[in-house]
């Protein structure tokens, strides 16, 4: 390029960005596969298909820009008279493309290249936002925020979630000198009827149980794992946490534990320290809520309710859910 | 040289019991021994030693680890192992079928429709939350079991190999398709479910194991009683109705006793394929093909073949556990090619 060429490049562009400010003030976001994705102005349709993104809009006041949700997006409660649009493998491109959104929100998981590609075809701008951590979930309202041009909103949403989670770490550790062993905790993501599964490294539950200065005791094992009875009696947590839902007939989940052979002289059962989470979504979702979560799971372990028994702890929670 | 092999077996047989049931022996005594938590030999045997002579037990982990999980769980896979492949055997001579089972021509998967159905409905007897999901489970098994023959029936009055085992495996696709409806439709309380499709024996109790052993006493004894019967109907239905058999009688009663301890055996556990094939065909190749020695050969060796694949589960990752149905299909698709393969030759 001549430098004459350089001069009319260099004139026009500050003649242009004198003149319009659509073309300065584009926003280009990396999301969280790595890709660039730029646009002219913040997004004001936009399609979520995952219910974390949805919490996350809500969060950031971006309610209004919602045209359409995911199947499992069932948080807050106001957006559910949203467009339901399929999500995962059978993700409907047509159905989207009819909502004429500017950015569709999805997770890496089951969507195909091409389906991105049709999407992008048509002009669609597609975000991947995957979090496996805390500091993923951070990244993930960072880049909402960006993409709605709210990031004031996004940034005072971590803050606030990074406070809660240090204000429990403080406490968690002042209370964690005055006692001399480290306390365990045992998530329970599918109960013994159907085959014990348990919440291991690398989950939100096992970063919360950090937070609140418990060791998980499925540490050893990835993700969302089926674990052994045994090993879980072996284990001998001294808290359960169990995300079962409560349907309303036949014992509560908390009776179930409590009643299982075998269980009666873990640490856990012998003190009543079961606590079923009134939100399992909360406490597995990359989304803001993880905050309420870990303000749950401190008041169940430390806070005012630690001394309770666990059906009293029970009809508590079910309140809220019923 | 082929009469003298089958006496020689004949012969064989009182020795083959004895060492089949040493082997279950040892094989169960390992299972109880062996687990995802490594307790003491001394202190399994305390425990299981104390209990049975109603001894009081001492109080520590082996306690509730081999006697509350450990224990129950060794004996139901054991009862599940033994009915499922008596059933099999039964099935395989009532229909001169060496491919009939449970899994093969579409019962288990009926089988788990209606445990599915009553799950998700809540359908319950009065006085037991969980007879409901037993009684829909033997009724959809034994409503399965009626169709595909009568179909098999209508295309073919022979019952011939390959008609009922295709119309067997296209009743499990239409059955699995029906199952992933009813999970898509229903609430997440449903989709639990899903381990219906793979089996497990995590978590049973023994409620199910005294259940099991009933089911297996009395349907396993109409069964093991019936050897002449099925000896006849191997060689062909009618020479069954030549030698005075009531076809229609046995025939009724073996398939109600296979739809009862097979819907017993989905409802507890699940489907657990690839059992009640492979094992009477190795039962088989043990004791010869007389009903009378097969049914219980077939007995033992699915029970110590089961046992053997859910040590397996539960050991192999510890302290994941795997599916006893990953287990089961693998070992079982194998050892059935090479069975197959190696009768292929010898005849």
């Amino acid at each position: 390029m001549s430098k004459k060429h350089l001069l009319i490049l260099l004139a026009a562009l500050t003649l242009g960005s004198s003149l319009t400010v659509l073309a300065d003030e584009g926003i280009t976001v990396t999301d969280m596969y790595g890709r660039e994705i730029t646009l002219a102005e913040p997004a004001t349709r936009v399609v979520a298909l995952q219910p974390s993104d949805c919490e996350i809009l809500c969060a950031i006041g971006c309610e209004d820009a919602l045209v359409g949700i995911g199947e499992y997006c069932d948080y807050p409660e106001s957006i559910l008279g949203t467009r339901v649009v399929q999500s995962g493998e059978e993700t409907n491109i047509e159905e989207i493309l009819a909502l004429e959104p500017q950015v569709v929100l999805m997770n890496d998981m089951a969507q195909s290249e091409e389906q991105v590609k049709q999407l992008e075809d048509n002009g669609i701008k597609v975000a991947v936002s995957h979090a496996s951590d805390i500091e993923g979930v951070y990244e993930a309202i960072r880049m909402v925020g960006q993409l709605m041009g709210r990031e004031e909103n996004a940034e005072a949403l971590i803050t606030d979630m990074q406070t809660t989670f240090e204000e429990i770490k403080e406490k968690t550790e002042a209370e964690e000198e005055e006692e001399e062993e480290e306390k365990t905790v045992y998530f329970e993501v599918s109960p013994l009827q159907w085959g014990l599964w348990a919440a291991g490294k690398g989950t939100f539950m096992d970063e919360l149980a950090g937070i609140c200065g418990l060791t998980n005791i499925f540490e050893d094992v990835d993700d969302w794992a089926a674990v052994s009875e045994e090993q879980v009696i072996a284990r001998d947590p001294d808290y359960i946490v169990t995300i079962t839902m409560y349907y309303g007939d036949g014992p509560t989940p908390v009776e179930e534990i409590m009643e299982r052979e075998g269980w009666q002289d873990m640490k856990a059962v012998k003190n009543g320290q079961i606590f079923n989470a009134s939100d399992s979504n909360a406490l597995s979702r990359p989304g803001p809520r993880l905050k309420d979560a870990a303000v749950e799971l401190y008041n169940f372990i430390y806070g005012e309710g630690s001394g309770e028994t666990a059906a009293e702890a029970e009809t508590e929670e079910a309140a809220p859910a019923a | 040289m082929k009469d003298a092999r089958n006496l020689k077996r004949e012969r064989l047989a009182p020795a083959t019991y004895v060492l089949l049931a040493a082997v279950l022996l040892v094989t169960m005594i390992l299972c109880v021994c062996a687990g995802s938590v490594r307790i003491s030999p001394g202190d399994t045997v305390t425990a299981v030693w104390n209990t049975l002579w109603g001894k009081p037990v001492p109080e520590n982990i082996a306690k509730n680890i081999i006697l509350n999980v450990r224990l129950p769980r060794v004996l139901c896979v054991a009862l599940s192992g033994a009915s499922l492949s008596l059933c099999g055997a039964a099935m395989q001579g009532l229909l001169r079928n060496p491919l009939a089972d449970g899994s093969t021509i579409g019962v288990s998967s009926g089988a788990s429709l209606g445990a599915l159905i009553a799950m998700a409905t809540g359908f319950t007897l009065p006085g037991s939350a969980y007879g409901g999901v037993m009684v829909l489970a033997m009724l959809f098994a034994f409503g399965s079991l009626v169709l595909i023959l009568s179909l098999a029936y209508a295309l073919d009055r022979s019952l011939a190999t390959n008609s009922i085992i295709l119309i067997g495996v296209i009743y499990t696709m239409f059955i699995s398709s029906i199952i992933s409806l009813i999970i898509t439709f229903s609430s997440e309380h449903v989709r639990s479910l899903n381990f219906w499709t793979l089996g497990s024996f995590s978590g049973v109790n023994y409620d199910q194991v005294k259940l099991l052993c009933l089911a297996l006493i009395i349907c396993g004894g109409i069964l093991l009683h019936l050897g002449d019967e099925l000896n006849a109907f191997a060689i062909g239905e009618d020479n069954a109705r030549h030698v005075g058999v009531n076809v229609k009688r046995v025939k009724l009663i073996v398939l109600i006793t296979i739809s009862v301890l097979i819907g017993v055996c989905v409802s507890i556990s699940g489907t657990v394929s690839f059992v009640g094939l492979v094992m009477p065909h190795i039962a088989r190749m043990l004791v010869g093909p007389n009903h009378k020695r097969l049914l219980p050969a077939s007995l033992f060796s699915g029970a110590i073949f089961l046992l053997l694949a859910d040590l397996t589960a539960r050991t192999l990752m510890s302290p994941v556990e795997l599916s006893i149905g990953v287990v089961t299909s693998l070992v079982g698709a194998v050892a059935f090619v090479i069975i197959f393969y190696r009768t292929g030759k010898a005849g």
